[in-house]
């Protein structure tokens, strides 16, 4: 069946676009214009049905409505993979962040604490 | 005994006030230069270390121990006269005979990182779980194979200023040593492993790295991005 075709298909080139453009403004683009294709989609879905399923027919999938059901599981899977990079990518901004803080707040042993070896006044274990 | 100042310690702290004072003064007794990254504990590690003679550095927030280890060895590399490094764990489970050993390796031989392995000599002191889970990692890591690694998750490592210079973790959490073996790899450090011991202490075990974030860690690394920043 051509659906199975389209389907796989459109998973993996997805998939490896996003893994490895991740980030760029290209792939913010991509990601818009997919998005306006799928509400002008759902627009035409609404408005006439019957040309879904004439598509979802020509496909080979049953009625307009598994079609849509078929897509929006793909689309639901994408939004996913982008918001988990883009959670990613943030904890990394983050983790910069809070170890330029830590850098700059280290602290150096006292040196009274570095000659003493046997006994230690400031704290015992 | 060699003089040790141009060795830094990195030690990743989550937590650890139980031991991490004496662990410390432990190894500090052959090694002068020790940071610790308190990982944004919650025990009051940061204080136990205050005494201990080590630098502290610390983390606003807990952030995970790849991005702790990455810290130490930014601060550790920005110190004068630091030369060699080592990733060594806060609870005691490293032994730093094991390090000198590294390290008069690191020194003697063309290598600029020395990773240690559980499965050179005998293995049978590792809980078998474990040693079988170890060893799955190496059998489908076509690039462990490939560096003739036998064991990627060992938290005991020592480099050279050239790796310390290029180590760059980006997963913050436990997916670092893959990480580090995929930097191996594209950056081509030369690479070698050495026999360690890992004590197996109680207090090591219930803490330890748990079997289920195994899966994290594999999907946090098929999941890496290609961005590079």
């Amino acid at each position: 069946m051509l659906i199975q075709f389209l389907l796989i298909g459109t998973v993996i080139v997805l998939l490896v676009f996003f893994l490895r453009h991740h980030g760029t403004t290209k792939t913010a683009a991509g990601v818009k214009i997919g998005f306006a294709l799928f509400m002008v989609l759902a627009a035409v879905a609404v408005l006439r049905p019957a040309d879904v399923s004439k598509l979802a027919e020509f496909v080979g999938v049953g009625r307009g409505t598994d079609l849509l059901l078929y897509a929006l599981v793909v689309a639901f899977g994408f939004a996913t993979i982008n918001t988990y990079l883009r959670f990613k990518e943030l904890e990394l901004r983050y983790a910069r962040l809070a170890r330029a803080i830590a850098l700059r707040n280290a602290e150096a042993p006292k040196h009274e604490d570095l000659n003493v070896d046997a006994e230690d006044p400031a704290r015992s274990a | 005994m060699a003089d040790q100042s141009d060795v830094w310690l990195v030690v990743p702290v989550y937590n650890e006030a139980q031991v991490i004072a004496d662990v410390v003064r432990n190894a500090l007794e052959t090694f002068p230069n020790i940071v610790c990254v308190d990982d944004g504990s919650r025990d009051g590690s940061a204080e136990a270390i205050r005494g201990s003679g080590a630098h502290l550095v610390q983390h606003p927030v807990n952030l995970g121990q790849g991005a702790a280890i990455q810290t130490g060895v930014e601060y550790a590399r920005s110190q004068p006269g630091a030369e060699y490094f080592v990733t060594f764990d806060a609870d005691g489970q490293h032994q730093v005979a094991d390090v000198l050993r590294m390290l008069e390796r690191l020194r003697a031989e063309p290598v600029d990182i020395i990773v240690g392995t559980r499965f050179k000599g005998d293995a049978s002191h590792i809980p078998l779980i474990k040693r079988v889970v170890l060893k799955t990692v190496v059998a489908v890591s076509p690039r462990l194979r490939k560096l003739k690694l036998s064991d990627a998750h060992n938290g005991l490592r020592v480099f050279n200023k050239k790796v310390a210079d290029e180590l760059r973790i980006t997963l913050n959490g436990m997916g670092h040593a893959s990480q580090i073996v995929d930097q191996i790899s594209q950056r081509g450090w030369r690479v070698t492993e050495e026999q360690v011991e890992i004590l197996y202490t109680e207090y090591s075990m219930s803490k330890g790295q748990s079997l289920i974030n195994g899966v994290n860690i594999l999907f946090d690394t098929a999941l890496k991005t290609g961005s590079k920043r």
